[in-house]
């Protein structure tokens, strides 16, 4: 058996080129391995073995006629089921599109085509990636491969559990308050959320346009650095993606570059509410972090509070615009009707879950004549405000590091009835997603963590159990490398 | 005063073309209401003059050239060899791909449910 466990992008680089294994057999190992382990873990709602292991193949086969491979050729990748790959289902998770197909490749997808990366499956998410649990998935529910009773975050859920399970060696994901970090942070393992604009959100299925983009979800900073650096980049296809030079420090940076930087400690994302856990954990990065010689400096970003409100209105507006495309007549039709109006309601009251409606009910309220200015046109100024926040900041520091969850992963079941105290869970990594910007998260270390009982299988594969805590590093606009290099740093003096 | 009334959540759906059942009103009344309430806290931010953010891009007047492209993966030699593949300089692209994306279709015409009963 050859192990999954310990590979990485880079490390399979490495043991592809110098002839350790082939692509095939890893990728066939992968796919042996998800047949059991997924059947706990719940991460994918589809596998594609045939085109996967002939991509593989064709890695093996250029390989020997003595090509050169790219960073990426070979390498197994999930991909959560909001992203289009062509002639594969694209549901996002939800009954609307179960029986859809990709007609084309989104930006990502091609980009990573073109690097002969493989990918292994659609990943399971909340409905159209709304959600901090994937428990909203029309299909099934995923469990937090550290805790199976526990929730893997989301909505990038899947993608975050088959990482951390070592069912796929990175992800891609999508982030629209949260939805990459939060995941990331529950599961143990890295994820970024780049800056808005710098990766094409052609072939991403719509949710919140001003706020979604997709990110890398990977085992290692470097990964997720070299994942980002082929991703990234102006497409004519996405109006809102940007032309920026990132020069080539992305994956390796210098140390002394990194050295220069001083972190920011906002004292609002430092407040009651946050756990024990987190707080120590985010407390041990920092001493980490120090010991590298990086500067740090207490700062304020007063309008934090608001972020939530300001969010849960500008969000669900856009959600209730960007869902009105499934109407019943195109992409699906579950239910078939006399006349037309009755088509458009029947197919959507029942093609779209609970909180799916919900947000579609108020955004549609928040957007509605007399509410308007109280609500949506006020929440677009609290976002400038925010956003503002964050300028002022970056005028006295290069980088802010703060917590990305309040709590580490919860019980699955323990929000899902109160949709309030769900939002919740996101309030360290919405502002983010206002003010437009770049930020990561990082796992900081394990919390001796006790399930009250044995899982499923009737083993516990680790003798001591234990939930990861993440720490979130936040960068100026198109400024990952900064945030990619401290994370890499952190890596290799922690690991 | 409630933050939302069911009236209003009738008509709300109305305007969504959403069909919710009676529970759902309830429940929606419930969870909408203590959402909006949530919202009130806005009220304490002075935005007196702080002009909206209209969007996530810092980008002005991002266009591109009009050209025609293939809108479905790749230019098809049977579809460019089409009188309409023609008049696009025989660069059509595949639009089958396109239609096989629709619910239903017949003899490569898209199949709508009637619109006047």
């Amino acid at each position: 058996m050859l192990t999954l466990h310990g590979l990485t992008i880079k490390r399979f680089h490495d043991g592809l080129l110098n002839k350790e294994f082939s692509a095939f057999e890893i990728t066939k190992e992968f796919f042996d391995y998800i047949q059991d382990k997924d059947k706990e873990i719940g991460a994918y709602l589809s596998l594609h073995k045939d085109e996967a292991l002939s991509e593989a193949s064709k890695v093996d086969v250029a390989f020997a006629e003595g090509e050169n491979l790219p960073a990426l050729a070979g390498v197994p990748l999930a991909i959560k089921d909001n992203i289009l790959i062509e002639g594969l289902p694209a549901t996002a998770a939800s009954k609307m599109l179960k029986n859809y197909k990709a007609a084309y490749d989104a930006t990502v997808i091609s980009k990573l085509k073109s690097t002969q990366a493989v990918f292994l499956g659609k990943t399971n998410m909340d409905e159209f990636a709304m959600g901090s649990s994937t428990e909203n998935s029309a299909f099934q529910k995923t469990k937090n491969p550290h805790d199976l009773e526990r929730v893997p975050g989301g909505s990038s859920g899947g993608s975050a559990a088959a990482v951390a399970a070592h069912m796929a060696i990175a992800a891609l994901g999508t982030d629209t308050g949260g939805s990459i970090r939060e995941p990331a942070s529950f599961c143990g393992v890295v994820g970024l959320k780049p800056t808005y604009g710098a990766v094409s959100r052609y072939g991403a299925i719509a949710m919140a346009s001003s706020l979604d983009q997709i990110g890398p979800i990977t085992k290692t900073v470097e990964d997720a650095a070299i994942l980002f650096d082929i991703i990234r980049g102006k497409d004519d296809f996405d109006a809102t993606s940007a032309d920026h030079d990132y020069g080539e420090k992305l994956p390796d940076p210098e140390l002394r570059d990194i050295k220069k930087l001083t972190i920011g400690l906002p004292k609002e994302y430092f407040i009651g509410g946050l756990a024990k856990e987190v707080q120590d954990g985010v407390s041990h990065a920092i001493n980490s972090l120090k010991s590298l010689g990086l500067n740090f400096k207490e700062i304020s970003l007063p309008h934090t509070k608001y972020a939530l409100s300001a969010y849960y209105i500008i969000m669900p507006a856009e959600v209730s615009s960007n869902l009105a495309r499934y109407d019943g007549i195109r992409y699906s039709r579950n239910v078939n009707s006399k006349t037309l109006s009755e088509i458009y309601f029947k197919n959507k009251g029942q093609g779209f879950g609970e909180e799916v409606r919900r947000r579609i009910m108020l955004g549609a309220y928040v957007l509605s004549s007399g509410y308007y200015d109280a609500y949506y046109a006020k929440a677009q100024k609290v976002r400038r405000l925010i956003k503002e926040d964050f300028d002022n900041v970056f005028n006295e520091v290069d980088v802010i590091l703060g917590p990305v969850t309040p709590t580490p992963a919860f019980k699955i079941g323990e929000k899902t009835k109160d949709p309030l105290s769900m939002y919740l869970s996101d309030i360290f990594t919405i502002p983010v997603n206002l003010a437009g910007l770049p930020a990561i998260s990082i796992p900081v270390r394990t919390i001796p963590h006790t399930p009250k009982r044995a899982s499923p299988s009737g083993f516990s594969p680790d003798p001591k159990p234990s939930l990861p805590i993440g720490f979130q590093l936040i960068g100026r606009p198109f400024h990952e490398a900064d945030i990619l290099g401290i994370g890499q740093y952190y890596e290799r003096i922690t690991t | 005063m409630p933050e939302i009334t069911k009236k209003e959540i009738k008509h709300l759906a109305e305007l969504a073309r959403l069909e919710i059942s009676e529970r759902d009103e309830e429940k929606l009344e419930h969870d909408l209401g203590e959402i909006l309430n949530h919202f009130n806290e806005l009220k304490e931010v002075d935005t007196e003059n702080t002009k909206p953010l209209t969007g996530g891009t810092v980008l002005i007047n991002s266009i591109r050239d009009d050209d025609p492209d293939p809108s479905f993966a790749a230019y098809s030699a049977e579809v460019s060899a089409t009188k309409a593949g023609k008049a696009l300089g025989g660069k059509a692209s595949d639009t089958g791909k396109g239609k096989d994306q629709f619910p239903e279709s017949d003899a490569g015409y898209l199949k709508v449910p009637s619109v006047f009963s």
